[in-house]
């Protein structure tokens, strides 16, 4: 071990294009302890490195691809990499996350992240073997997919490679361009792909032979076997339902449930959810079944959600790849189309081109619903809900910016919206310009809050607070966040505190370099299964109650002393320091808000009948939420205060200099929310720190006598 | 009886645990690299292929071993390597049909699977049953059984039951 912390590797690789040199940089060994890895110091790194004035496709725009400490390590879910910088969809903070065996190949070859800046003349792709790193030629992979540009790769350097790409949506200045990881794996939302390609980067390959230690090898098996067990313990996981079908399980289950966005969020259920399901694509297209369902998993993973299929036959077939719930949902739900080989399709192609299918399909159905509405030209499209071809076809037309339509959407609904004009806004269901994932948020109020805050723009991943979805018993939900109704998603009670909470956890896994399904799906991580088990009718013996313990593991991973109270403020920490960035970048207060369909129009039919996020409620929440991030009223500003309790006093004196930091709390009349949230946060871990923690969130002025 | 490792793509999910698995519990280390097993993931077919030593009867690599570096172990059957032994010639790499013998360059030796001493570790991580442990002797008195009773399942769809259907 020749970094002080075990777990990691110990330096980065910074790639400065314009100039054509890779250098060796050493990682800072204090923001091992502050920001973790991954997501939280790509962060701090953004903050330290990039100028605000720079723009998002600038040449001196940074972008951070980088695993966590715990990535490649043995252990449940150690695969995933974080693609930070500006994004060009939001020109705030982005970033996205993918489960990978590209990450674990970085460390092994011996970095803990790729920073990449400036500009190369022509194209070029950065090659990483161990330690000879090189910047070759990428003439002749330039303007290819990504599948093609991966396969190259390949035979180039050789079949254990491990790839990122990107594809020519984003060469062509698609404004969500996605980073995809060995053919499938995405990192596709906020369109950091589109900035790479912006700086002539077109893939970044790596080969690793080496090896990571840990700081305590045996602390840290028993870890690791602790939380895989944990995983297999889960009732959830025990079905074998996620396994067998993937995330595509949502489709009837979310339609169930009243959220599945259905026709461009006008609806959130629909009548052609079978055709589309998880169920429906194991039987027609999967090609890993028998004879247990066993999909394709990440590196370490227990859980392989992703699902491989193929289509052999008809006019789609060649078609082949993983899918997910999220893209299943935007080209088939969202845009009304029933038909699952044109879905998959439009999901691959999107992947090829190297586009978030996301905010492709939500953009999709928005001109389907502007169609319907006479709002649009449509340039002889039949642009309709449930026209598969036209989809099909709108999506070769946005990655390559083909005629008005393309070129408008490339850039984005909300984009799209302001050049059309005529009200066409009143449809968008964008949150900080960009597309909402495929849960109603009228119907699941912890979801459809957490878009609101969401610091990546409108987006489940920041917190995926699945739990209000699992009818647990309400016993959980109280002692966990304070109120029963935490439970029902229907409901609004103890939904702050449960956003913060799994917000917390969140930015702590994408920093560690874990899977976002231990905590949401499973809930295997401390304290949920052992409360869980306390409430439960038929109780097992504590003692056999099996956790992932995220402090534990990291500690024995990395020598780092870190208890689980410490981990979540770790969390706030990262959140907080999303907030500065964001700030920096000229976020207001005002985009912490939801679109006006979800606040205004109830969802007409099915299970979540007409249910709508109140917007008296909606305000309440976000005064609560704001309290207990530590953020100002008035102006959305980061507290000093806050910031210097979070050991944050550097990023605080920097804002202070560019007048973005609120000094002291506007004094406001109601302030029982943040007093009751804070409370009890779980679980508090003296009186002395409750009541300050109490004090600071109850109104009292910042700066204390 | 010698047991050996089953490895069973359809099973696999090409998640690797068995990979950092191995390499930990025989070096301290996390390292696919120093891994006795691999598994060969053909990301762009999704399929994900375990591979690793068969112990083979007649294996090529005890036979081209000029310094005699590689045995049996009676005790487990398993074929193993004496590092202080090996030369580092790296022949039995050559002539291993499986890939399965790789080179330490730490220790300028060559390594493989030793089965554990008969308790391997790749297996206790491997819950889909992509690497199993098990009886070789047995093997094909199972499968006639398994094969047999798909027998008796067709039978019964063709048999009475469904005949008016």
């Amino acid at each position: 071990m020749t970094f002080k912390y075990g777990g990691y590797a110990g330096s980065l690789l910074f790639a400065d294009l314009t100039k054509g040199t890779v250098k060796k940089i050493p990682l800072e060994k204090e923001w091992c302890t502050l920001y973790l890895g991954g997501r939280g110091r790509d962060a701090r790194l953004l903050f330290e490195k990039q100028d605000p004035s720079v723009g998002p496709l600038d040449p001196e725009a940074h972008v951070c691809i980088s695993p966590g400490p715990l990535t490649g390590l043995l252990g449940p879910t150690t695969g995933r990499v974080n693609v930070a910088g500006r994004s060009p969809l939001t020109t705030i903070y982005g970033n996205s996350n993918a489960g990978t065996n590209w990450g674990p190949e970085l460390k092994f070859a011996g970095y803990d992240g790729v920073v990449v800046t400036g500009r190369s003349q022509k194209p070029v792709y950065l090659h990483i073997h161990d330690s000879d790193v090189q910047l070759l030629d990428a003439g002749r992979l330039w303007g290819e997919g990504v599948f093609e540009t991966t396969a190259r790769i390949l035979e180039e350097h050789g079949p254990e490679t491990k790839v990122a790409a990107v594809g020519p949506a984003a060469e062509h200045g698609v404004l969500f361009g996605s980073v995809i990881f060995d053919f499938w794996d995405a990192a596709a939302r906020t369109g950091l792909g589109t900035v790479l390609a912006s700086k002539n980067l077109k893939a970044v390959s790596v080969r690793g032979t080496g090896a990571i230690s840990v700081a305590d090898p045996d602390g840290y098996y028993e870890a690791a076997r602790e939380g895989w067990q944990a995983i297999l313990d889960d009732a959830g996981f025990r079905t074998g339902e996620h396994s067998a079908l993937g995330t595509s399980i949502c489709v009837n289950w979310g339609n169930a449930q009243g959220w599945l966005p259905t026709r461009n969020f006008k609806e959130s259920h629909f009548e052609g959810a079978d055709k589309i399901s998880g169920e429906e694509f194991r039987d027609l297209y999967s090609t890993k079944e028998a004879p247990i369902p066993a999909g394709r998993a990440c590196f370490s993973c227990p859980n392989r959600c992703k699902r491989f299929g193929r289509i052999d036959e008809g006019k789609y077939a060649g078609t082949k790849g993983n899918i997910e719930f999220e893209g299943v949902s935007a080209f088939g739900s969202k845009c009304g189309v029933d038909d699952l080989a044109a879905v998959f399709h439009a999901y691959m192609l999107a992947n090829d081109y190297g586009m978030d299918c996301i905010s492709c399909g939500n953009t999709i159905a928005f001109y389907m619903e502007l169609a319907e509405k006479k709002l649009l030209d449509t340039e002889g499209l039949e642009l309709r809900f449930g026209n598969a071809d036209a989809m099909v076809e709108m999506v070769h037309r946005i990655a390559n910016r083909e005629g008005r339509l393309g070129e408008l959407g490339s850039q984005g609904s909300e984009r799209a919206a302001k050049a059309i004009g005529k009200g066409s806004e009143a449809f968008l269901n964008t949150i900080k310009g960009m597309e909402t994932i495929a849960c109603d948020p009228r119907a699941s109020k912890a979801f459809g809050f957490g878009y609101a805050v969401s610091s990546r723009g409108s987006d489940h991943l920041r917190a995926h607070p699945v739990f209000e979805m699992l009818k647990l018993s309400e016993g959980v939900g109280e002692e966990l966040f304070g109120s029963k109704e935490a439970v029902d998603l229907r409901k609004y009670g103890g939904k702050v505190r449960l956003l913060v909470w799994h917000e917390n956890i969140a930015a702590v896994t994408d920093s560690l370099g874990s899977c976002r399904f231990m905590h949401a799906s499973y809930y295997a991580e401390y304290p949920v299964p052992e409360l869980v088990n306390k409430y439960a009718k038929r109780k097992k013996d504590p003692a056999k109650v099996r956790s992932i313990k995220y402090h534990r593991w990291f500690e024995a991973a990395t020598g780092i002393p870190m208890t689980y109270e410490k981990l979540l403020e770790a969390g706030d920490r990262v959140i907080n320091l999303e907030r500065a960035l964001n700030i920096q970048w000229g976020l207001k207060k005002e985009q912490d808000t939801l679109p006006p369909r979800f606040l205004k129009e109830p969802i007409p039919r099915g299970p979540a009948k007409g249910e709508l996020f109140d917007p008296e409620k909606f305000q309440d929440m976000l005064k609560e939420y704001y309290a207990i991030r530590g953020w100002d009223w008035e102006s959305g500003l980061p507290l000093e205060e806050h910031l210097r309790q979070l050991d944050m006093a550097d990023v605080a004196a920097c804002l202070g200099k560019r007048g973005l930091l609120a000094t002291s709390r506007t004094p406001r009349s109601e302030d029982g929310a943040g007093v009751g949230s804070e409370k009890s946060s779980p679980p508090a871990s003296s009186l002395d720190d409750c009541e300050e923690r109490a004090g600071r969130n109850g109104g009292t002025p910042a700066r204390r006598p | 009886m010698s047991k050996k490792l089953f490895f069973n793509p359809a099973h696999c999910t090409g998640c690797r645990a068995c990979e950092v698995a191995c390499s930990f519990k025989k070096e301290k280390v996390f390292s696919p690299e120093l891994s006795r097993i691999r598994v060969v993931k053909l990301d762009e077919d999704g399929v994900d292929i375990p591979t690793g030593c068969e112990h083979c009867e007649g294996a090529p690599c005890i036979l081209i071993c000029p310094v005699r570096a590689i045995r049996r172990k009676a005790e487990t059957g398993a074929v193993v390597v004496d590092q202080n032994a090996c030369i580092g010639c790296k022949q039995c790499m050559v002539v291993c049909p499986f890939g399965a013998v790789h080179f330490d360059s730490a220790r300028k030796a060559v390594f493989k699977c030793d089965l554990c001493d008969g308790d391997p570790e790749c297996v206790k991580w491997c819950f889909t049953g992509g690497v199993t442990f098990g009886e070789t002797a047995e093997l094909p008195a199972r499968k006639r059984h398994r094969t047999a009773r798909r027998h008796v399942k067709a039978q019964a769809s063709q048999g009475k039951g469904r005949a008016g259907a």
